[in-house]
């Protein structure tokens, strides 16, 4: 489904994606870990197209379609989301009219009629069971004045009603705590199926207690320097990365 | 007769075509300003130039003594008596004269009158990679035996990569009106700083038209910081024009008047290059029967993007007599900004009062407690301690309460 | 919110044609005088509009007083004036003289009226508001208006009451903007040929919204209405104001007045969706709207001005309150959009004269394209305005590098129990905003549209639902194209 083939990226100037590769199939789930400013964010970015990252080489293909050359719109349209790491807040805008315009954008871009209000109601409901959420959401602005917690679970809601084929999840276990980690984690798994992927960002192994990982890979300065099974996740929690990060600067200097 | 007469005597007295003659002709096509100018709304001088004022006076005697009380007391020190550079400093880096411009340039009907007659004031040039961490005083010290209308006309000169930081204060020890415009220019060369204090504590036979205008060059640095404290009549024109990118300009302004005194704080910021930064702070404290006026302009250039600047401007009316006009604006011509300005005009918290009363407080001891945390903010900006101090005595003194905050 | 989200499809349904929608004009023979101004042409239009003496007085002592007067230019906007004797001071559709029914309109008028999409009899059907037509400078239809009589409620064009109410009109006519109050003020009081008139009888609330829809139709005419609106003790009325016109090459001089009188414990809701043609893209043609607003609030009473903005080449306007009253109430809510060479300078008032007076004012203004937007604003306490209270916040969206945003709040306190707060930010559309939206799915335009929408919603709440959804689309379409 997705496949990244050596790709260098940055920011101004600064390169921090060393030549990524990664391949994400149909029904599986990928961990990405490493220590703070090892570059998960900007790979996450780099694949929802955020223009304030620049790829320098390499390649992303989504379904084996180039992704590098669409806009995040586009992007967005074919099945990639991205959960946010900081939600933005749209002053003055309701969730759910947020939603809507969402919704009513890909399916015009994919020649369906819009839905109407009623069936967007209606699932907006069933989504709003599974993550336990509470009425009032619809109608307030779009993450303004929601807590932590409130703007990860409004990006899995999100998620949920857009029903994606690649879902990056960015740090959204960071806020939360241990019930509304595990509420977000039991939609996550209850929205998975053998048709769509998940990429799961991460710093702590905590959230992957609860999403398990078939791939677990470990990203230090701007490479994936080893990959492994769920078992990589448990060794990262007991041994940290020193063990990994010292091996790989001996490699690449 | 009154001072635009006093002023038309001088009409043989300039050389014919000459720069100051233009300025003197200029001012008086002019005239002074009235209410009827937009920049002068709420600042009538009217009244006050009514009077007849002396232009040429050469003072009284002040001696020793009395300028040793009137001085701060700084290790380095520049002080004038009745217009005359007593005495100076001598500090490695820095040149220090009497500041005599010969062909002076103007842009209003104060800076054409003060090129044409000012013939006094100081001239600062620091070398570049100078910092000196001492602030220097200076002082204009005036004693006269009728109405003096004077004029000083100063120059400061950063040279790159300097420091230097400044306390200046203008003071009439005399019983009859003094009358000062002073123009000052400031220029900052790259990665230069500054931080000017203005100490405006004066009794009410003085009346100030101060103009003090900084340009910045690149990555420089500048504090203004104004403490109005007292004067029959006070008016400050303050501008800043950031010539080079990444300059920050500060402006605090510290402003408490009580019985019938006037003080107007015109502050103008000018953003003509991009990524630089801007704050202004002006608290005003009004009692008596007190007028404030505050005017201040964020003007963001074209093409002078991610501008970062900031304007506040907050007010308590402490008496029923006392008003306030405030007019703050922002001027953009250009996208990537964040500008914001807010403006209140208020009164102390009764709840704070009433809770600070509840714990044995004094009512006016907690009403100055609670005015100087208004004011203190603007007050944290002074890097100089022995500054910050002497105002939050002065603030004391005039709340009338014998506090140390 | 059912609503809310029908207004958000046709909104985002609206993604066609970014020139003026409303630019056609209509073929009607006219009844025109000769251009230009003199005592010659008040006398004229006096006379064909059958005034009464003491009217005709009150128009040459107005033109006597204009002829004294300069055009003001302390507005941060710049524009050729306009040669005042190269104007069309009157200009009536010819028809028949009274009409019985709607049915009566000129076909063509009626076309007119159906592709500014206030079809009469939808209107009456659907929503219950009452219209008062003013095409270029004559009323030519009012609604509802046996219905209204009913309560006691007297909704006709100005030029009916000054036949039909002369006792009230004498009354009030220049009470609020005397003629002499500016330049424009002046001019219409000397020449103004229409508008709309309503009076509220004491305690009643009127039952439904009242509407006056403002059309340039006729070429290089004036349009000088007189609004002149009276809620009588206790009494409640919601006005809407529409305001369009055709496209064309020259501009056209718009110069109203509207004056609102709010008597002890009444209401007056006053909004206005202006729309009128903001030139083309190269800054050719477009209105210039120089109006003037103002409204006296008595005791306990309370007048609300919503407008949305986003017509005309030039705008020069400040809706105001003078709150004379204790206890009373003054509200300005605004949005403001300018885009291609549009200049707007608008803003409020708020006089606060009597106790406890309360004034709040939002106001959001986006500029866009080579276009200059201006808040300017007054908020002043009188000595005796005691335990007032002002609450201000403007805020500036800038879209794009070539235009300009501008603030001049004016703040006058003169006692120590009130309290004033100002407020105003300016900054650009927020990229990581469209980047979110973006990421969603959503594409930049409509990013953009939401966005805005959202930063206008505090002031579209304010609008009668009709016009709320019309003002969503207006912001749309004068916004399109205005970020590359």
């Amino acid at each position: 489904m997705l496949k990244i083939d050596n790709l260098k990226a940055g920011i101004e100037g600064l390169e921090i994606l060393k030549g990524i590769n990664l391949s994400v199939k149909k029904g599986e789930v990928h961990a990405i870990m490493g220590p703070n400013g090892s570059g998960k964010s900007t790979l996450s970015s780099v694949i929802a197209g955020n223009e304030n990252y620049e790829v320098i080489s390499g390649s992303i293909s989504f379904e084996g379609e180039d992704l590098l050359d669409l806009d995040p719109d586009q992007r967005a349209h074919k099945g990639v989301f991205l959960s946010f790491q900081y939600p933005v807040e749209i002053p003055g805008i309701s969730v759910s009219n947020f939603i809507k315009a969402a919704i009513t954008e890909k399916r015009k871009v994919l020649g369906l009629e819009a839905m109407s209000a009623k069936d967007l109601l209606l699932k907006m409901k069933e989504k709003m069971d599974l993550l336990d959420m509470q009425k009032g959401y619809l109608s307030r602005n779009m993450n303004e004045g929601f807590s932590g917690g409130e703007k990860k679970r409004n990006e899995i809601f999100q998620m949920a009603m857009l029903e994606p084929k690649l879902a990056i999840l960015d740090e959204t276990d960071s806020g939360l705590d241990i019930d509304a980690l595990r509420v977000v984690a039991n939609g996550v798994n209850k929205l998975k199926n053998s048709e769509n992927a998940t990429i799961v960002i991460t710093h702590y192994q905590r959230l992957l207690d609860h999403i398990i990982p078939d791939y677990v890979h470990v990203l230090h300065n701007g490479r994936i320097v080893k990959s492994g099974g769920k078992e990589l996740a448990h060794e990262l929690e007991k041994k940290g990365y020193d063990w990994i990060t010292k091996e790989a600067d001996k490699k690449w200097g | 007769m009154g001072l635009i007469d006093n002023i038309k005597e001088y009409q043989h007295n300039f050389a014919v075509n000459s720069k100051k003659e233009k300025a003197y002709l200029s001012f008086l096509e002019q005239g002074f300003p009235n209410t009827k100018n937009e920049e002068w709304k709420f600042s009538s001088l009217k009244k006050i130039i009514s009077n007849d004022f002396s232009i040429e006076d050469k003072g009284i005697e002040i001696n020793t003594e009395e300028i040793n009380h009137n001085s701060l007391n700084f290790n380095y020190k520049i002080i004038f008596v009745n217009g005359v550079l007593d005495s100076k400093p001598i500090i490695k880096g820095v040149k220090i004269n009497k500041h005599v411009d010969e062909s002076p340039s103007f842009s209003n009907a104060f800076s054409a009158l003060n090129a044409a007659f000012s013939n006094t004031g100081y001239e600062i040039n620091v070398d570049p990679n100078i910092i000196i961490e001492e602030p220097i005083e200076i002082l204009f010290l005036t004693k006269n035996s009728s109405n003096n209308f004077i004029q000083y006309r100063n120059k400061i000169v950063l040279g790159e990569n300097s420091q230097i930081k400044i306390i200046e204060s203008v003071k009439n020890i005399g019983d009859q009106y003094c009358f000062t415009n002073m123009q000052t220019n400031i220029k900052l060369n790259r990665s230069s700083n500054i931080e000017f204090n203005k100490l405006q504590n004066n009794n009410d036979s003085q009346i100030t038209i101060d103009e003090t205008s900084l340009t910045q060059e690149e990555n420089s640095n500048s504090t203004v910081n104004t403490l109005l404290f007292g004067g029959m009549f006070t008016r400050n024109n303050l501008n800043f024009a950031q010539n080079g990118e990444h300059c920050e300009s500060n402006m605090n302004g510290v402003v408490i008047l009580d019985d019938n005194e006037f003080g107007d704080n015109h502050t103008y910021m000018d953003h003509k290059n991009a990524n630089c930064e801007s704050n202004e702070l002006y608290k005003g404290i009004y009692l008596g029967k007190s007028r404030g006026v505050f005017n201040g302009k964020i003007m963001v250039q074209p093409d002078a993007q991610k501008i970062n600047a900031f304007q506040a401007n907050n007010n308590l009316l402490v008496s029923d007599n006392a008003s306030i006009n405030s007019k703050p604006q922002l001027e953009i011509y250009a996208d990537d900004v964040k500008c914001s300005h807010g403006c209140t005009i208020g009164q102390l918290d009764e709840n704070a009062l009433f809770y600070m009363n509840t714990r044995g407080i004094r009512k006016e001891d907690a009403r100055a407690i609670l005015t100087f945390a208004f004011a203190s903010e603007a007050l944290e900006k002074i890097s100089i301690n022995k500054i910050e101090d002497l105002a939050k005595d002065l603030i004391a003194q005039k709340l009338k309460v014998d506090l140390s905050f | 919110m059912k609503q809310e989200q029908l207004s958000e499809d046709e909104l985002l349904a609206q993604v066609t044609s970014a020139e003026y929608k409303y630019g056609f004009t209509t073929d009607i023979e006219a009844d025109t005088i000769a251009k230009g101004l003199s005592e010659e042409v008040v006398r004229i239009i006096s006379k064909k509009k059958n005034e009464p003496e003491w009217m005709l007085d009150y128009r040459l002592k107005a033109f006597k007083e204009w002829l004294e007067m300069e055009e003001p230019d302390w507005a941060n906007v710049d524009y050729p004036k306009p040669n005042y004797q190269d104007i069309i001071y009157y200009s009536a559709p010819k028809q028949k003289k009274t009409l019985d029914s709607l049915d009566d309109l000129d076909p063509e008028l009626k076309k007119t009226f159906d592709k500014l999409g206030i079809s009469l009899n939808e209107q009456k059907r659907l929503s219950g508001v009452a219209v008062d037509i003013v095409m270029d400078s004559v009323s030519v239809a009012t609604s509802f208006k046996s219905k209204l009589a009913e309560l006691g409620i007297i909704f006709c064009s100005i030029s009916e009451a000054i036949q039909e109410h002369p006792e009230l009109v004498k009354k009030y006519l220049g009470t609020v903007v005397p003629a002499r109050d500016n330049f424009f003020s002046a001019l219409n009081a000397a020449v103004f040929s229409d508008g709309s008139f309503c009076y509220i009888p004491k305690g009643s609330r009127c039952p439904m919204e009242l509407s006056t829809y403002f059309r340039i139709n006729e070429a290089g005419t004036g349009q000088f209405e007189r609004t002149l609106l009276i809620a009588d003790e206790g009494s409640y009325v919601s006005y809407l104001e529409g305001c369009t016109a055709p496209q064309r090459d020259e501009n056209q001089l718009h110069a109203a007045v509207v004056e609102l009188i709010a008597m002890d414990n009444a209401e007056i809701k006053y909004s206005t969706v202006q729309n009128w043609y903001p030139g083309n893209k190269d800054g050719l043609g477009g209105v210039y709207n120089f109006v003037t607003k103002r409204g006296i609030c008595y005791k306990n009473s309370k007048i609300s001005w919503t407008q949305v903005e986003t017509g005309s080449a030039v705008t020069w306007k400040y809706p105001s309150c003078i709150l004379k009253g204790d206890n009373s109430v003054g509200e300005f809510f605004s949005v403001a959009v300018t885009n291609n060479y549009q200049q707007a300078d608008t803003g409020t008032k708020m006089i606060h004269l009597g106790k406890n007076s309360k004034s709040t004012i939002i106001a959001k203004g986006i500029c866009a394209g080579k276009s200059n937007g201006s808040y300017r604003g007054l908020v002043q306490i009188a000595k005796g305005a005691k335990n007032s209270r002002n609450f201000s916040q403007c805020d500036s969206l800038l879209m794009g590098d070539k235009c300009g945003s501008h603030t001049f709040p004016y703040i006058e306190v003169k006692n120590n129990s009130s309290q004033v707060e100002h407020e105003a930010t300016t900054s650009k559309i927020g990229e990581d905003q469209i980047f979110y939206c973006n990421q969603r799915g959503i594409g930049t335009e409509e990013a953009i549209a939401l966005i805005v929408n959202g930063y206008c919603k505090d002031v579209l709440n304010q609008l009668p639902m009709e016009f709320a959804v019309e003002a969503q689309k207006l912001l749309e379409i004068s916004l399109e194209g205005s970020v590359g």
